[in-house]
């Protein structure tokens, strides 16, 4: 993904995330653009389980490759960083969501889908990795 | 979590759980009731819905805190698995749920519940975590 790539645990991080994640998101895309906009699916009962289940898939498979990279990874300090921004991004995520789901349930504010947690979680993530990097370079 | 423990730091982070656990229910209790008797608009409201996230921000600035001076190798990389086994946890549910709604007409689940279930996944990893190293 870019040209300082350090450890081979590195290295596998991105293979998997390559070769099993974005096929994932893909076939996530697919299924929202194709299935639910263009021919207006609207699975019920097992059928609606294992869409909500492929639709989620890529969130659970980013968590199981980021576990065998926390696992492999030799180097304290990568580990650091990835651990911190993870513990930013969900500290972050439910103070966001604890936030919101006041607001709603005092009808305050406008109702959130709660499958957005995961967008906003992947946010403050990448946002916390690029601060983290920014601060020890 | 850490009962039988002699690490000072781990009775801290311990404390600060069970304090911010116990500080969280009178808050919203508190928040609740001041929206229902005083109908609260604009940035009243907006101060009292940030008052229940306080201890929760609170003990993850502790969990933060314990993680950096946790001399213990093994009890820090075991909090962090089960953090990231919360994580895991919490966002495969929110997401299922979240599109169980578009597609199944699932019942609508509230975003407060969001941080209640990372921490009922969190202790349902710590003796999945701990097994592993028996």
């Amino acid at each position: 993904m870019n040209a300082c790539i350090g450890s081979p645990a590195q290295y596998r991080f991105q293979d998997r995330f390559l070769f099993f994640i974005v096929p994932l998101f893909v076939l996530d895309g697919i299924l929202d653009i194709w299935g639910f906009h263009y021919h207006h699916l609207h699975p019920a009962g097992a059928l609606a389980v294992l869409c909500a289940a492929v639709q989620s898939s890529p969130i659970i498979g980013f968590i199981v490759i980021i576990g065998l990279y926390l696992a492999e990874e030799k180097d304290e300090f990568q580990k650091s960083i990835l651990v911190q921004s993870m513990l930013w991004a969900i500290g972050v995520t439910l103070a966001v969501t604890t936030f919101c789901g006041s607001m709603e349930k005092y009808s305050q504010g406008p109702r959130v889908d709660i499958a957005s947690v995961q967008f906003l979680f992947f946010l403050v993530y990448i946002v916390a990795i690029a601060a983290n990097r920014w601060r020890y370079r | 979590m850490f009962c039988t423990t002699n690490s000072p730091e781990q009775r801290r982070w311990v404390r600060s759980c069970w304090t911010s656990a116990a500080l969280v229910a009178p808050l919203v209790l508190g928040a609740c009731a001041a929206f229902r008797l005083y109908h609260l608009h604009g940035f009243a409201a907006y101060g009292v819905a940030v008052l229940p996230t306080l201890p929760i921000l609170w003990v993850l600035v502790e969990l933060g805190r314990f993680l950096a001076v946790e001399k213990d190798e093994f009890q820090r990389n075991l909090l962090v698995q089960c953090v990231l086994g919360g994580t895991g946890g919490t966002l495969a549910t929110t997401t299922i749920w979240g599109y169980l709604e578009d597609f199944a007409h699932a019942p609508h689940l509230d975003l407060v519940y969001v941080y209640p279930i990372f921490w009922l996944f969190v202790l349902v990893s710590y003796p999945l975590v701990r097994l592993r190293y028996k």
